[in-house]
């Protein structure tokens, strides 16, 4: 029996699901004869202060030898969570794959297959590497353990009022880019999918890349580079993609979106835009584009030259190396753009460390004092009442959370201090 | 191969090298070692090469490895290093070691520590071989790959009375084998393990302790954190000595020309140091770290000295995290910090226990209790006591730095003990050994270490040597 009641329409209370918003801390009360199998098939009237809520707590779960944290961001093809090496106590990220969901997604387990082969052969400090393939077939899910990132330069991007980069910082990532793209040429891996989207970045600063699902690994003892298919995202496409070819070179596609790239973080624009897809094709179709005034020489070079019409006249990889603007740093200026806060925790603190903590003392605290609290649906209707009205008449600044919020942060204190080298028997965790 | 490699010792001009040694590099270049890194010595030993820098015309400068790499491909695969400290040639060269017994295993067991007899001299020294080919997993290996080559090029880079040199670093056959000076005494955790189970006296900790915090102060000066301080890394000369080892855990806080104010790397395959790391190494955050975070395992370190077991030695690891990030401090145990604990627990079974290695069934409760009385019966001193808790703070910009530490009224009992009655570390550690010359070296050593060997391939875990 689903103990997920769905109320009406913001209220679906799953707990993967609701990570944001404000009553995510909240988990309907198991009720106690909730076994019975008898259904009723009719609908009961149920006043509002009768649905009693208990305040979720971090309950502690594990995936193997993993501890499962929040909810880091999520994708066409599911979440993406923090994870707890809890042998080595490294931070990792997990891409849960629903089979259900995969199914709906054309080349869906295809694309996934291939990124997890691609992906283990893969070995570069640029390059996002998968530790650890799980799978439940009772749930059918999967988990891709991969290396933690902090951020993504795209959401870095929208954090910022003109959507870029100081040119210092671009060329940073973009030489990095270019470092991992090479090795991914080497290996004869063409990305077909390169953004700021899908430029990652771990802790201390290196970029990754990451998102495999529609990369093309050439055949082994294939001439050339010649590519038959493109998935990326339209906005990248190079005008041979655009315009309907048949076959092109694979490697200058990821060469055209970088460039894409580059234009994007430097100036904040996208060289070809258009309402449509089919405008925007066209557009790309026709190769023309302008930079921006601002953009000064050696980079307005650059730019033009990855963005040639032509795959033949198009940069390649070491050209682009040999480029001044890519050879010389641009000087170091003070403005520098953070990876933003996530879920207003700037220094992207362990989101596994409050389950952790209500796993081994969580316990205590429940003893000691009664600590659940139970809210009802009339006292839930009630605080949204008064939030909207907050929110109406401006009358409050800042602190508009509930009253009981506290943010999923909070750390609970502790009180009795454990011995640091006593023996306590933990029994293992619940594996899911 | 050959011929670049004579071409190679045309060019050193033989002042380096022999071509010989440099023959040796073929086998090196066959297992990947060495690609871009070579430090070298001159034979007055003033002069080297930086890591990185690679064989080519005008070699004797030093000069990025980059551009040399660019421009020599085929000299860039060379790995070859030959040193001489006090007036010793140690060649690379395994012909020159004669094997006498092994002293214990490394690096999960891929590495073996030998003694061995240094046969143009007659000097006894520590022969760590790497078997390249001993590991099961490939990704393991090329993990452990890296590791010993970062370990061997930053050996070689730092000289500090101490930190643990390397007399020679080279390949033969599948093994990759590094000379070390004897240690005689072995690691602080061997001398932990073997006799001192509840810990050292406190003025042999201070004496060691001192001594790391000279190597630690002048690691921190060179832009490196050490990431692994930890009893089992810290070797004792048989005059008493204590050198600082496992640099392989080691980073840079100068990244791109810039000293960082903070480092975010989180070190690899570091499982087994994780009880001895600082909370904020452990969080993996946007603050990042510093060279304060090895404070912290300074003071972890004395608490395993004094206390013969690390903190949180018998904890999960997760719940060990959940501690340190609630800034519980582990302490020295003593009649001060055990009491209190002993009183309000009252008739109860008391939660301590010590012994992390015991495994009796039966006696455990009444052996934890004998452990308790003898602990509770002793006193570390104050100065002693500050040490660590300085050491340990949760907040990093409160700990003292290794210079500060050096001045810390613990080691006042160091400078005091110039008189002739007051006892040196060997003396202190009495009755322990130090690992002395073997008689005779003879073939049946030789066919023992054949059977250690084997015996090592049965996966017995024997005492930790880590060097």
């Amino acid at each position: 029996m689903d103990k997920e009641m769905t109320l009406d329409e913001g209220l679906r209370l799953d707990e993967e699901e609701n990570n944001s918003g404000n009553f995510s801390d909240l988990e309907p009360v198991v009720w106690l004869n909730d076994d019975d199998t008898e259904v009723n098939m009719f609908f009961h009237r149920v006043d509002s202060d009768q649905i009693i809520y208990q305040t979720k707590k971090k309950k502690c779960k594990m995936i193997g030898k993993y501890v499962m944290g929040d909810l880091l961001g999520e994708g066409s093809y599911g979440k993406v969570k923090e994870m707890l090496d809890s042998e080595t106590l490294c931070r990792r990220a997990v891409k849960i794959l629903k089979k259900r969901k995969l199914r709906r997604i054309p080349n869906g387990e295809q694309n996934v297959q291939r990124e997890i082969q691609l992906l283990k052969i893969l070995k570069h400090k640029n390059v996002i590497g998968l530790v650890d393939v799980l799978c439940n077939e009772e749930k059918q899910k999967m988990y891709m353990v991969l290396e933690y990132c902090v951020g993504g330069l795209q959401d870095m991007l929208e954090s910022t009022p003109k959507k870029k980069f100081p040119l210092w910082q671009a060329h940073g990532y973009f030489c990095q880019l270019v470092d991992g793209l090479e090795y991914l040429h080497s290996k004869g891996i063409i990305h077909k999918d390169i953004k700021p989207g899908n430029l990652l970045l771990t802790l201390d600063g290196a970029l990754k890349i990451s998102d495999l699902g529609v990369a093309e690994a050439l055949n082994m003892f294939a001439e050339d580079d010649t590519c038959y298919t493109g998935q990326g995202s339209p906005a990248f496409q190079p005008p041979e993609i655009a315009n309907g070819h048949d076959k092109f070179s694979g490697f200058k596609v990821d060469i055209w979106s970088s460039g894409v790239t580059l234009y994007n973080i430097t100036t904040g624009l996208y060289p070809f835009e258009g309402e449509n897809v089919y405008k925007l094709f066209e557009n790309i179709g026709r190769g023309e584009f302008s930079i921006p005034s601002e953009i000064e020489n050696p980079l307005r070079a650059l730019l033009e030259g990855m963005l040639q019409k032509e795959p033949e006249k198009r940069l390649s990889l070491p050209q682009i190396r040999q480029h001044p603007w890519f050879t010389r740093k641009p000087p170091r200026t003070l403005e520098y753009v953070p990876v933003p806060p996530l879920r207003g925790d700037e220094f992207h603190t362990m989101t596994v460390l409050p389950y952790l903590m209500e796993y081994h003392y969580g316990d205590d605290s429940a003893t000691t004092e009664n600590h659940t609290e139970y809210i009802t649906e009339h006292e839930i209707n009630e605080e949204r009442r008064l939030q909207e009205l907050e929110v109406h008449g401006q009358a409050v600044t800042g602190g508009s959370m509930s009253r009981r919020g506290g943010g999923s942060g909070t750390k609970r204190r502790w009180r009795r201090p454990i011995s640091c080298i006593s023996v306590k028997k933990f029994p293992s965790c619940k594996q899911s | 191969m050959r011929n670049n490699l004579e071409l190679l010792a045309a060019i050193l001009g033989g002042e380096f090298f022999s071509v010989k040694t440099i023959v040796n590099c073929t086998t090196a270049c066959d297992y990947g070692w060495g690609v871009y890194s070579k430090v070298c010595f001159s034979q007055d030993h003033t002069s080297w090469l930086p890591s990185g820098s690679v064989f080519g015309p005008g070699v004797r400068q030093q000069r990025p490895w980059k551009n040399y790499a660019a421009a020599y491909p085929a000299f860039t695969a060379a790995y070859v290093a030959t040193v001489s400290t006090d007036m010793l040639m140690f060649e690379a060269d395994a012909a020159h070691y004669r094997l006498c017994s092994v002293l214990g295993h490394c690096c999960e067991n891929i590495a073996t520590v030998h003694l061995a007899r240094h046969l143009p001299s007659g000097t006894m020294v520590a022969v760590k071989k790497f078997n390249l080919e001993k590991s099961k997993q490939e990704a393991s290996l090329i993990q452990a790959k890296c590791c010993f080559q970062h370990e061997i090029i930053l050996t070689r880079q730092l000289q500090h009375p101490n930190i643990l040199p390397y007399h020679a670093a080279f390949v033969s056959g599948p093994e990759v084998i590094v000379v070390a000076p004897l240690m005689a005494f072995g690691s602080c955790k061997d001398l932990l393990s073997s006799h001192f189970t509840d810990g050292l006296p406190e003025a042999a900790i201070a004496f060691i302790l001192r001594d790391v915090l000279q190597g630690l102060d002048y690691i921190h000066r060179k832009g490196y954190i050490h990431r692994a301080i930890r009893a089992s890394h810290i070797l004792v000369s048989s005059c008493g000595q204590a050198c600082l080892s496992g640099l392989r855990y080691a980073c840079q806080i100068v990244e791109h020309g810039r000293w960082q104010c903070s480092v975010h790397s989180f070190p690899h395959s570091t499982a087994r140091n994780l009880n001895w790391l600082s909370p904020e190494v452990l969080e993996q955050n946007l603050h990042g770290y510093n060279e304060k975070s090895d404070l912290y395992s300074i003071g972890m370190t004395a608490c395993e000295l004094a206390n013969g077991v690390v903190p949180f030695a018998d904890v999960p690891t997760t719940l060990m995290l959940t501690e340190k990030v609630r800034g519980s401090a582990p302490q020295l145990l003593d009649q001060s910090t055990l009491q209190p604990l002993y009183d309000e627990d009252g008739g109860q079974q008391p939660a301590l226990h010590v012994h992390h290695a015991d495994s009796g069934v039966g006696d455990s409760v009444a052996s934890n209790m004998m452990h308790l009385k003898t602990l509770q019966q002793r006193r570390f001193s104050q100065p002693f006591h500050q040490f660590a808790e300085l050491c340990l703070q949760r907040d990093p910009t409160l700990r003292p730095s290794a210079s500060q530490l050096l001045a810390h009224s613990f080691f006042k009992q160091c400078r005091q003990r110039h008189g002739d009655v007051s006892p040196t570390v060997p003396q202190l550690l009495h009755p322990v050994m130090p690992i002395c010359e073997p008689r005779i070296d003879s073939q049946d050593d030789l066919a023992s270490i054949l059977v250690a060997e084997r015996l090592a391939e049965l996966e017995f875990e024997p005492e930790e040597w880590d060097f």
